[in-house]
């Protein structure tokens, strides 16, 4: 059985891992939204991050979007593929379309975040 | 290329709870100024929860980069060496600024207009067809079929042919693939707040030639040549329509000149940093 995800407003996903690192990504439905991506900046491995702020940017045919830390901590991991392999994103959004891993250093912070249901809630919201 | 709809434009735009439109115009400004204020711009649409715009030139003229457009491009092209550049924060290609008015918008993320990309395109855009469409000049918006039919040069906006862009019909405007384009936007989406640029191009710029030189508006539809700052108006009108309240032009800038935090966020986007990101 998979990992529950929490989701930030701004629309990443967070998954905290057996080994204590949050594997990062970007939901399916900020995914959709943004349509036909063109290029992706990723951090360093070792970056420090801070919740809430910019990681990275994605930018599709004529937006470019902020990526955003839902917790605070080191960027251990980065999906180095993405950026040669965009469609990855819509493919599979939860699995191979990470972004980022994370060593968290307030893994409680990951509980601040939406569960499915309230990240639900908000996509019904926004999209009436 | 269907004529648009200017009655129903607005309908399948989503409802806006907010009213009105609230818009500068400012005297033209250097590349990292006018960056700096339409950052500034958005965060005063964040924080004071309105739809705010601001109207600008360029002093010098400047060509402007899109936020991840390589800057190694520009030396492809030997007609800009000697220009002064500057790197948006936001998307799209490259524009040749002089000869244009450029608009920066900007409203709360969560407004209804800024939840997706095309919606904010789509009712900026449709008001400004709109309203050359009640000057009698046939412009539309660019389609998916259309978007995907012409050649994209990678480099300039104006060569472009984007979903949403504002082009006059080649029938209108000779025998340009995809029509002229005349009004081109990009995003930069943050976390509160959604800015978007746009460049309406005025009229072709004389000392550049080749794939840099583009008609403006009044070189296609000669009509409006003593008009444009007539379309401009209704143009804001008709935004401020779809938005469901007032227009209001404010006198004055949108910026204070002595700004300390504007003058660092203007001194960030002339660093070598900054302008050579990519």
């Amino acid at each position: 059985m998979s990992k529950p995800r929490r989701y930030a407003k701004s629309h990443e996903w967070a998954r905290l891992e057996d080994d204590g690192t949050v594997t990062v990504g970007i939901s399916a439905y900020a995914i959709e939204a943004l349509t036909d991506l063109v290029f992706m900046q990723l951090p360093d491995i070792g970056t420090p991050v801070t919740a809430g702020e910019s990681f990275g940017e994605i930018e599709s045919v004529k937006a470019v979007s902020d990526l955003y830390a839902p917790v605070s901590g080191e960027v251990v991991g980065v999906n180095a593929e993405l950026p040669g392999k965009l469609e990855t994103l819509g493919d599979d959004p939860y699995g191979s379309g990470w972004v980022i891993r994370i060593h968290p250093t307030d893994p409680a912070q990951l509980e601040q975040l939406l569960d499915q249901a309230a990240y639900d809630a908000l996509v019904g919201s926004e999209s009436h | 290329m269907s004529r648009p709809e200017p009655v129903a434009a607005a309908a399948g735009l989503p409802e806006t709870g907010r009213a009105g439109l609230v818009v500068w115009r400012d005297p033209p400004a250097a590349g990292p100024w006018n960056m700096a204020a339409d950052e500034a711009l958005a965060r005063a649409a964040e924080c004071r929860g309105e739809v705010l715009m601001r109207l600008y030139g360029w002093e010098p003229d400047t060509v402007s980069l899109g936020s991840f457009q390589p800057f190694a491009d520009i030396g492809r092209l030997p007609e800009l060496a000697g220009w002064p550049i500057v790197r948006r924060p936001s998307g799209g290609g490259a524009i040749v600024h002089g000869t244009d008015l450029t608009y920066c918008l900007a409203l709360p993320a969560t407004h209804a207009w800024g939840r997706r990309p095309e919606d904010l395109y789509a009712a900026v855009h449709t008001a400004f067809v709109e309203e050359l469409s009640h000057r009698g000049v046939a412009a539309a918006m660019v389609n998916a079929e259309l978007a995907t039919s012409v050649p994209d040069d990678g480099f300039f906006c104006f060569n472009r042919r984007a979903f949403g862009d504002v082009v006059i019909p080649a029938a209108v405007a000779g025998a340009v693939a995809g029509g002229c384009k005349v009004l081109g936007s990009a995003q930069r989406r943050l976390a509160g707040v959604v800015l978007q640029h746009g460049s309406l191009l005025l009229r072709r710029h004389s000392l550049l030639s080749g794939a840099g030189s583009h008609a403006g508006l009044s070189d296609i539809a000669a009509g409006l040549g003593g008009e444009s700052s007539e379309v401009v108006a209704g143009w804001l009108r008709r935004l401020a329509d779809q938005l469901g309240g007032p227009l209001t032009e404010m006198s004055g800038l949108s910026w204070d000149g002595n700004d300390p935090e504007l003058k660092r966020r203007a001194g960030r986007y002339a660093t070598d940093d900054w302008l050579r990101r990519r």
